[in-house]
């Protein structure tokens, strides 16, 4: 249940954290920073590099799987997590309704498609079809009840920071994912929702009463998870003398069980050498090929493997990342001021999704997906195995993900900034125990 | 993929004369799904595993056959009984003529 | 909990000789194919099979035969939400004594919503102890997936259970 004091006491937090980020934008926010922009050691559809297309388009290069595959917006014009990327969020703006007369039956459609909301991914409305919605934002099954003015309803739409300046809806009609005239068709269907709503047959077609997912069991059992198999498979290349003649095995002695021991507890870390804040996976990008010579980009299978494989020697261990030395403190800030930042053509923050609190995401549904909240943990079991695609993701391809369907282009895979933002995530995990490999869908 | 046809069983560590023993299995296969172009279905010859034996010192326990809508990565678990120790085997052949086999002994307590 | 150990390292790959592939099609040609007179004994086991109502794969695999209702002896266990279709695990268990006189012969596992509804079929031996067999399916909508068992005096028993697919939470 929600409280009124949850909304307030988030707001207060909110503000803090702001003033917090404000406050040290001129000193701390660059220590922790390497000097130079970080060149990416990730495979080539992992660096996020804007190509300009053979019809003067430009385009994002993605990967070359689902889901990324299919993905052909380029969102240039809208802003990231790169901390050089000073544009402000896209202001509040208002339109005119225009003049076409509302379809209900289109507004539906519309309120359903899921190439542009969907809207019942956090809104619930009558209707067998409408599976699954989420529970984010209101139950608008008897909106029409409120006998609310058009115009009204009209600009809720269009920008909801009109009316709610914190609100986590993206402003659809402000940065175009929906015409104005489209907005009409949706609010002559939003005018029809009334009520009473017909006692409902399906309790989990109602994200309040639906059943919680039930996981998809032991993910450290190899028959049950095969990404603990492909980790194995690292053991060849643990042993495997690169070019420089060298493999790990020469200087971690006695295997990985030994020399990797409780090491994956304090990553996310900042590294001296390299001078910025590197997890497992964007150590190995540079650590590899300075000792084997071994290349090991970010999001090869054999930088995935590896890093399962070293972090499975911690499994059972409390994670412990630094937060306290002045550039860990550094980059924490950062992480969460970009935690906090409204990016992309949704406009949307991670906090909108995992945090808890009126109109935020944590431990309610959007869609058919359960939202986990940030404080719960959201980084111990990563790299994971992706039951949906068939494939290991590390933390950094889950953020790629997170950004494309919400509006905005990834950064490469191992960039500081998500760096920054993984460790403070993984903060909140220290003093849980590792589970790695997870399984999710 | 190559880790293809990698096979792992996992049985209990304590298993006593007379027990029903439950053993899970894995095999790493892609289990093709069925390609469409204009949404109209392909016609080839997909590869996906279409049999799984499983034997026990030699002797027939469990077949199955099986199709596109199992899972990549083919997971399946089943009993048995042990009247005596022995070695269990499990075959899976797919449509292409890869055949991939895993076994576990089986030992009393 | 249970402990357990691992075994099952072996594994290597190895191209049957056509003799041998063909045996095998000729085995499995009225599972996989349509019915009698159909492609696979070709050796192309993996060829397209036409779409299938589920009406339809019940006739082709039991004919006429009834069915009975199964669900008070057969134990099914799977999601009643699908976070993902792509891996649904299922277990079935069907109450038996598994003795040579009174066991259990098949399970077959079917899908309604599938293009082709029929999953598996596992074929079961008294030595096995217990009529338990588990796997992790491929569901392409919401439906109900049936398990069908097969007695060795001819029974056919029957439970079934919706399993309801969910898909990504935003856009795409």
């Amino acid at each position: 249940m929600l409280r009124p004091g949850t909304v307030f006491g988030g707001g207060i937090v909110f503000a803090a954290l702001l003033s917090a980020a404000c406050a040290q934008t001129d000193k701390a926010s660059t220590a922790g920073l390497p000097p130079a922009p970080w060149i990416s050691r990730a495979i080539p559809e992992g660096k996020g590099e804007v190509k300009t297309q053979p019809d003067g388009k430009k385009m994002q290069v993605r990967y070359k799987r689902a889901p990324f595959a299919g993905v052909p917006q380029d969102w240039s014009d809208y802003r990231t997590y790169a901390y050089d990327d000073t544009r402000p969020a896209p202001p509040v703006s208002k339109a005119p309704m225009t003049q076409v007369k509302g379809d209900p039956a289109r507004g539906r459609r519309l309120f359903l498609s899921r190439a542009q909301g969907p809207c019942t991914g956090c809104h619930l409305i009558p209707g067998a079809d409408v599976w699954p919605a989420g529970n984010i934002g209101p139950d608008l099954s008897t909106y029409g009840d409120r006998n609310l003015p058009d115009e009204f309803i009209f600009t809720q739409l269009y920008d909801s920071r009109n009316f709610f300046p914190h609100t986590t809806m993206p402003p659809w009609g402000t940065t175009g994912v929906f015409k104005p005239e489209e907005l009409v068709h949706i609010v002559a269907f939003l005018k029809t929702l009334k009520g009473p709503v017909p006692p409902e047959k399906d309790p989990d077609r109602n994200p309040d009463t639906r059943a919680k997912p039930v996981g998809f069991g032991d993910n450290l059992d190899p028959t049950n998870n095969p990404a603990v198999l492909l980790a194995e498979g690292a053991m060849a290349v643990w042993s495997k003398k690169g070019p420089a003649g060298k493999a790990c095995a020469d200087c971690h002695a006695g295997g990985p069980e030994k020399s990797m021991k409780e090491a994956a507890t304090r990553y996310p870390k900042y590294v001296k050498a390299y001078q910025r804040v590197m997890s497992i996976e964007d150590f190995l990008t540079v650590h590899a090929p300075e000792t084997t010579g071994l290349q090991m980009l970010s999001q090869s299978a054999d930088n995935l493997n590896m890093t399962m494989l070293v972090k499975m020697q911690s499994n059972g261990m409390p994670l412990k990342v630094d937060v306290t030395s002045p550039e860990a403190k550094g980059a924490y800030e950062r992480g969460r001021a970009s935690f906090f930042k409204r990016v992309g053509q949704r406009n949307h923050a991670c906090a909108d999704c995992h945090t808890k609190g009126a109109g935020r995401g944590s431990d309610k549904f959007l869609g058919g997906r359960l939202l986990a909240d940030v404080e719960v943990g959201l980084t111990k079991h990563f790299p994971l195995w992706r039951t949906s695609q068939g494939q290991v993701w590390d933390m950094r391809k889950r953020m790629q993900w997170c950004m494309t369907p919400l509006g905005m282009n990834m950064l490469p895979a191992d960039a500081v900034e998500y760096a920054e933002l993984e460790l403070y995530l993984t903060a909140f995990d220290n003093g849980k125990e590792m589970s790695v490999p997870g399984i999710r869908h | 993929m190559a880790e293809i046809g990698k096979v792992r069983i996992r049985i209990p560590s304590n298993i006593k004369r007379g027990d029903v023993v439950r053993v899970r299995s894995l095999v790493i296969h892609p289990m093709e799904i069925v390609q469409r172009r204009d949404g109209k279905p392909v016609d080839k010859n997909y590869l996906f595993i279409h049999k799984v034996m499983v034997e026990y010192n030699g002797r027939e326990i469990l077949q199955a056959d099986t199709t596109q809508s199992i899972s990549e990565n083919p997971f399946f678990s089943f009993t048995f009984k042990p009247t005596e120790p022995g070695m269990l085997r499990i075959t899976f052949l797919d449509t292409h003529g890869g055949k991939y086999e895993g076994t576990a002994e089986i030992k009393f307590t | 909990m249970q402990e357990w150990v691992e075994g099952g390292r072996v594994s290597r790959r190895v191209v049957l000789r056509a003799l041998g592939l063909l045996g095998v099609s000729a085995a499995a040609a009225p599972f996989l194919a349509g019915g009698p007179g159909t492609a696979s004994g070709q050796g192309n086991l993996g060829s397209l099979q036409p779409e299938e109502p589920v009406d339809a794969t019940l006739k082709r695999l039991f004919g006429g035969r009834p069915i009975k209702d199964g669900s008070s002896v057969i134990k099914m266990d799977l999601p009643l939400i699908a976070e993902n279709g792509a891996v649904v695990p299922i277990t079935v268990e069907v109450q038996s004594p598994m003795t040579p006189t009174n066991y259990v012969k098949s399970i077959y596992i079917i899908s309604d919503r599938n293009r082709r509804p029929m999953n598996a079929r596992f074929s079961l031996t008294p030595e096995m102890g217990a009529a338990a067999i588990g796997a992790n399916l491929r569901l392409n909508e919401t439906g109900d997936v049936r398990a069908i068992a097969e007695l060795n005096d001819g029974t056919l028993l029957m439970a079934k259970r919706e399993v309801k697919v969910t898909v990504g939470g935003c856009g795409g």
